[in-house]
């Protein structure tokens, strides 16, 4: 036996060895018992010193083509191995998908205030301000000021929350008070116009009061939002085509808008203003009660007499003044049948929009 | 305004279909609440004539007819009544038809033979009170012709919203002048003069105005020796068409006038007026202190200082403008009467109306103004309508007293203001041509109009009122929709407005639903959170609430989301976080206006979600509603806040924690008391917080952010475990590690509080008694190197000897 046949002879047994590794344990254990500082193999290597010069370059060889031919196998076993613990591994952590996720729970906004947020959006597209004014307010801002006459109805205790005023005052106008709840978002349009010049585009959302029962169709605190735009040369056709592209940003761009002529104390002319019935388009049916409209908000051009109590001029300004109800037009986009729905706090029905 | 079509076409001539008639009202500001089928009940009912009339075979009380209707065959009807014979015509109710009880006809076999219809009593057609038989009608009733259009019965009636500045639409004459307009048609007024003999009227009543202000005119008119009795049909038809009840003819006839013309009238019984030297003298005059009046519903009515009266000599007779008085009521003995048409100060009516709780048809009208100038009309056609149905003379003369008598307004309308107002391009020709079938008159002059404004549309002031008519009568559909340029506008929202919607974002990321609640408050919610105002702090309070349990503004929002989380567990919903932001009201002596305060609030209780095959669901506690503003915080990038344990009434002790900014105070957070959950009926825990809006916004320091470099070298860390007495809090230890720590020091983070089980045997106890460990993970990072453990080891050393001491603390080992 001459050497070469030694490293020939281990070379079939070493590389029969990592062929019968099953385990990466078993194939780590045969590459040390071959290729470790006492495996057989590096025995022989380090033998190679001990050689005649003759002999040398070719067990030289031989013995690298073994070692190689070792290597090469226990790194193809090992990948092998390594290849089939991974796909077991992987076969073992499947998942049924279907199961439910870890989740968090999601909050929603207020359908209300998701309904303002929307009309503020519009309307911060179209350069409008967003203001604000207080909830209690002086009969001042809420009648006077907005052109209503000392004994119009609206003041009257049967309709209008009044506060207990504890300065000492006297009521100029009606009962023993003159601070009132709210009836409406319109004095912010009196704030506004006295601390601000024109041009004026402002959009004033709020909470309201009246005095009314709650039932399916009433309640005594809902949610206004008001327009009011001042500027010079601003025309009733400027009002339509505003309002024509709010309702076709709200309600969809094939809902049709006319405006009726009303009476509103601080505007004139004024308008009501109808949209199309989503479900008959017009026709009339069921769900607008025959009418094929359906009514959505109050408008119309700043009463002379309303720039007068904030001094600006009628002759050089023009103005026009929108507001709706939230609850409204949550009714209408969403069907709700009963207002109080909006106040109680059922998280089943919040969870809804 | 109830609007009968068919006495609405006797003064205006209306041909199109009605339907377009109410789009026409519609469009011009007249808004159709309601259109209402008089008759449509008797649809299917008609006037049949009866051809045979046989005994039926097996009953002896029903007879079998045969009814020709006008149809190819005539009708085989079996009958119970009796008063009829073969030839007569009465009404026949055909299968199908529904009558005004709520019968509907069908087919029937009536003892074996089959019923095509009903011939039909006066009761079940609604129609009278006869019931014993059949309704017969006169022979020239023609045969196949619809019952209710033959008996006048047929009508439309519109129901009209009229806005409050077209008083001349709450009458006949108003709305067909309207209408007349509105459709370019011609219309009549109706008028009437009564024929006049006997003693003049002057003679019989004097009138005194005390206050022209309060009663601007008042006539009389003297009518002697009608007959009181029931109202001809034509009469009650058209009262009862309007929503009157007919009561007799003279009454009638002034609520017939007052529908037609808008005037309201009042009948007195003119021998029951007090009389000197033969004459009655009327005075309108407000009040005196403690004078009352027996009103014509039979009550006693105490009368305040400025209630208008219309008096005679010895007394109120009536309430002006509300109602008549008992003693002078038209009955049926009555054979003189003194026929009053006036016009009273609209405030004045409304606030006597209001006060006294009298709505009449009356007050209606003067509460939004009558016309002054239709007194003396009015009162000629009433007198005339009065000769006509109860007989009677007309006195000759009318007594008119007009103290308040005014000239036609005049008002310049220039057309460029329409247009520039309106955004049209009309011309003077056009706007003439609106406003003159108005009743206006309108002359061309100086390049403007030159309107003269009739006394019956008294809402036209200014000019601005008359561009208002032109917008509504050439249609707004007719104004071409355009949108303002305005190059000086900027919109958006504000920064605080964007904050606050940051805020919200925020809660509802971290899974809080939006509440919105009644800004009303329950005082007795004081005592039920055990709430103390401070002493400059009033609650503000309504005059009128709608209940006690609203009757003041609320000065906190936890009310509102108790209840809330009350109403979702009462319904079985047990996982509830909510938020609400809204105002807060509180007031103080000497204030007009309440302060109010935007809050934010919160409510936590349940869990976060239902236990999951993959979660745990574990109850909510006071860390996660203090988590809950850590996350709001960290938003806001508000690092300059803290918490202190507090004790507030409403709050669990030991659970109840002070928010503090920058030294203030701003709000709280902590577990509802068990007083409270009792209170509220509501199953805790139950995590509350509030927390003031203003202060948020001032934390906020987003504004402030200026860019830090990003580590860029790798850090080290240590831990510690920091054995304390229990009553060292957290908050003490970790600002002592980071004064402690050099400025190597990154951060410290507390990942674990330790503490012996309670009554743990000796032997299992870790810690010494009323002791508790802190582990805390110190991150040590150098902005220019990478640090090694050595690197960090002298500043530890330091910190472990500082902290050891500000905490009386030592390292766990």
């Amino acid at each position: 036996m001459t050497i070469i046949d030694d490293l020939r002879a281990l070379e079939t047994e070493a590389l029969a060895a990592v062929e019968a590794a099953s385990t990466s344990e078993a194939l780590e254990a045969t590459r040390v018992g071959y290729l470790g500082k006492k495996g057989s193999l590096t025995a022989i290597l380090r033998g190679l010193g001990a050689l005649s010069h003759e002999e040398r370059p070719e067990v030289g060889r031989v013995s690298n083509e073994v070692r190689t031919a070792v290597e090469s196998a226990l790194e193809a076993k090992k990948a092998a191995l390594d290849g089939a613990a991974r796909e077991g591994r992987i076969a073992a952590e499947a998942v049924d998908v279907t199961l439910p996720g870890r989740r968090w729970p999601v909050g929603r906004q207020h359908v209300l205030h998701e309904i303002v947020d929307e009309i503020v959006e519009i309307f911060a597209g179209l350069g409008y301000q967003i203001a604000e004014g207080p909830e209690i307010e002086l009969d001042y801002y809420n009648f006077t000021a907005l052109n209503h006459p000392p004994d119009h109805p609206a003041r009257a205790l049967q309709d209008t929350f009044y506060v207990r005023d504890l300065s000492g005052d006297r009521a100029v106008v009606e009962g023993e008070s003159d601070v009132l709840l709210r009836t409406h978002t319109s004095p912010v349009q009196v704030h506004v116009m006295e601390a601000q010049k024109p041009p004026i585009y402002v959009l004033a959302p709020g909470k309201v009061y009246r005095r009314d029962v709650a039932d399916p169709s009433h309640l005594p605190q809902f949610t206004q939002i008001e327009g009011l735009v001042v500027d010079e040369g601003i025309t009733f056709g400027d009002l339509k085509g505003t309002l024509e592209h709010f309702v076709h940003q709200m309600f969809g761009p094939e809902r049709r808008v006319r405006l009726r002529p009303h009476f509103f104390p601080f505007t004139e002319p004024s308008a009501e203003v109808d949209v199309s019935c989503a479900i008959c388009g017009g026709e009339g049916c069921r769900s607008c009660g025959g009418e094929g409209w359906l009514e959505i908000l109050g408008c119309g051009m700043v009463d002379p007499n309303v720039f007068g109590h904030v001094g600006i001029d009628p002759e050089r300004y023009t103005g026009f003044a929108f507001g709706m109800g939230a609850e409204r037009i949550a009714g209408l986009k969403y069907g709700v049948p009963d207002l109080r729905l909006f106040v109680e706090g059922d998280t089943r029905f919040m969870h809804q929009f | 305004m109830r609007v009968s079509l068919k006495w609405l076409k006797d003064l205006v001539d209306v041909t199109m279909p009605v339907e377009d008639l109410c789009d026409r009202l519609d469009m011009t500001g007249t808004k159709v609440e309601a259109v209402h089928a008089l008759g449509a009940m008797l649809e299917g009912v008609v006037i049949g004539r009866v051809l045979t009339k046989e005994q039926h075979p097996d009953a002896d009380k029903l007879s079998y007819c045969s009814v020709d209707i006008g149809a190819a065959e005539p009708l085989k009807i079996v009958c119970g009544a009796t008063n009829f014979e073969a030839g007569d015509r009465v009404p026949v109710a055909c299968v199908g038809a529904t009558l005004p009880g709520g019968l509907t006809i069908k087919r029937a076999r009536l003892r074996g033979l089959e019923s095509q219809g009903m011939m039909c009593s006066p009761t079940e057609l609604g129609v009278g009170g006869d019931a014993s038989g059949l309704l017969i009608l006169p022979s020239t009733a023609p045969v196949g012709a619809s019952y209710a259009e033959y008996a006048g019965l047929a009508d439309t009636v519109l129901e009209l919203e009229v806005t409050p500045n077209r008083p001349d639409c709450l009458s006949m004459l108003g709305v067909a002048r309207e209408v007349a307009a509105v459709i370019g048609a011609d219309f009549e007024t109706p008028s009437g003069s009564p024929s006049e003999s006997g003693e003049p009227a002057s003679g019989a009543v004097r009138v005194v105005i005390a206050d022209a202000d309060l009663c601007s005119r008042y006539t009389a008119r003297v009518i002697r020796g009608v007959k009181i009795g029931p109202s001809p049909d034509w009469l009650v038809e058209r009262i009862s068409a309007a929503g009157t009840r007919p009561v007799n003819n003279v009454v009638d006839v002034t609520n017939y006038v007052m529908y037609e013309l808008g005037q309201p009238l009042h009948a007195f019984d003119l021998g029951k007026l007090a009389t000197a030297d033969g004459a009655a003298t009327i005075t309108v005059r407000p009040a005196a202190p403690g004078e009352t009046i027996r009103t014509l519903d039979g009550q006693d009515r105490g009368l305040a200082g400025d209630t208008l009266l219309i008096c005679d000599g010895s007394g109120p007779v009536a309430l002006a403008g509300v109602m008549g008085g008992e003693s002078t009521e038209v009955s049926d003995d009555t054979a003189d009467i003194l026929l009053e048409s006036a016009c009273f100060d609209p405030r004045s009516i409304s606030r006597t109306s209001r006060r006294l709780g009298l709505i009449s048809e009356s007050s209606l009208r003067f509460e939004r103004g009558v016309d002054p100038d239709l007194a003396a009309r009015a009162s000629d056609r009433a007198a005339a309508l009065i000769a006509e149905v109860a007989g009677g003379v007309v006195a000759p003369g009318i007594v008119d007293a007009y103290p308040g008598e005014k000239p036609l307004p005049e008002l310049t309308l220039r057309v460029d203001r329409v247009n520039t107002i309106l955004g049209t391009a009309l011309a003077s020709a056009d706007v003439v041509a609106l406003l003159e079938p108005l009743g206006l008159g309108v002359v061309a002059a100086d390049g403007a109009l030159r309107v003269t404004v009739p006394s019956f549309r008294p809402d036209l002031e200014r000019e601005i009122d008359l561009v208002e008519e032109v917008a509504r009568l050439h249609g707004l559909e007719n104004i071409t929709s355009t949108r303002p340029g305005g190059r000086e506008r900027i919109g958006g929202r504000t920064p605080s407005q964007r904050t606050r919607a940051r805020i919200a974002a925020t809660l509802r990321a971290a899974g809080l639903d939006e509440h919105i609640g009644y800004s009303f408050g329950d005082p007795a919610d004081l005592a039920r959170l055990s709430w103390d105002l401070a002493s400059d702090e009033t609650l503000v309070e309504l005059i009128n609430p709608m209940s006690e349990e609203q009757a003041v503004m609320r000065w906190t929002l936890v009310p509102s989301l108790l209840r809330a989380v009350s109403y979702n567990q009462r319904r079985g919903v047990p996982d509830v976080h909510l938020y609400e932001m809204g105002t807060a009201f509180l007031t103080a002596q000497g204030r007009k206006q309440p302060k109010e305060r935007l809050m934010l609030a919160g409510a936590l209780t349940g869990s976060w979600s239902r236990p999951g095959w993959n979660s745990p669901g574990g109850i909510l506690d006071f860390f996660d509603g203090k988590g809950v503003l850590e996350t709001v915080m960290e938003a806001l990038h508000a690092d300059r806040w803290q918490v202190r344990e507090s004790v507030r009434g409403w709050l669990q002790p030991g659970r109840s924690a002070d928010v503090i900014v920058a030294g203030d105070v701003v709000g709280w957070l902590g577990e509802a008391a068990p007083d409270v959950l009792d209170a509220f009926q509501v199953t805790g825990p139950v995590v509350l917080f509030e927390i003031s809006v203003a202060a948020l916004l001032k934390a906020a320091a987003r504004a402030s952010i200026l860019y830090r470099d990003v580590p860029r070298f790798p850090a080290v860390t240590l831990d510690i475990a920091l054995v304390v007495d229990e009553a060292v809090t957290a908050e003490r230890v970790t600002s002592a590690l980071r004064s402690a720590g050099g400025n190597l020091l990154e951060s410290v983070r507390l990942f674990d509080v330790y503490r012996d089980a309670p009554g743990a045997p000796g032997d299992a106890r870790r810690l010494p008694v009323g002791k508790k460990s802190l582990a805390f993970s110190l991150v040590y990072r150098a902005p220019d190197r990478t640090l090694a453990d050595e690197d960090v080891r002298p500043a530890y050393d330091k910190l472990v000897r500082k902290v050891c001491g500000a905490v009386n603390g030592e390292v766990r080992s």
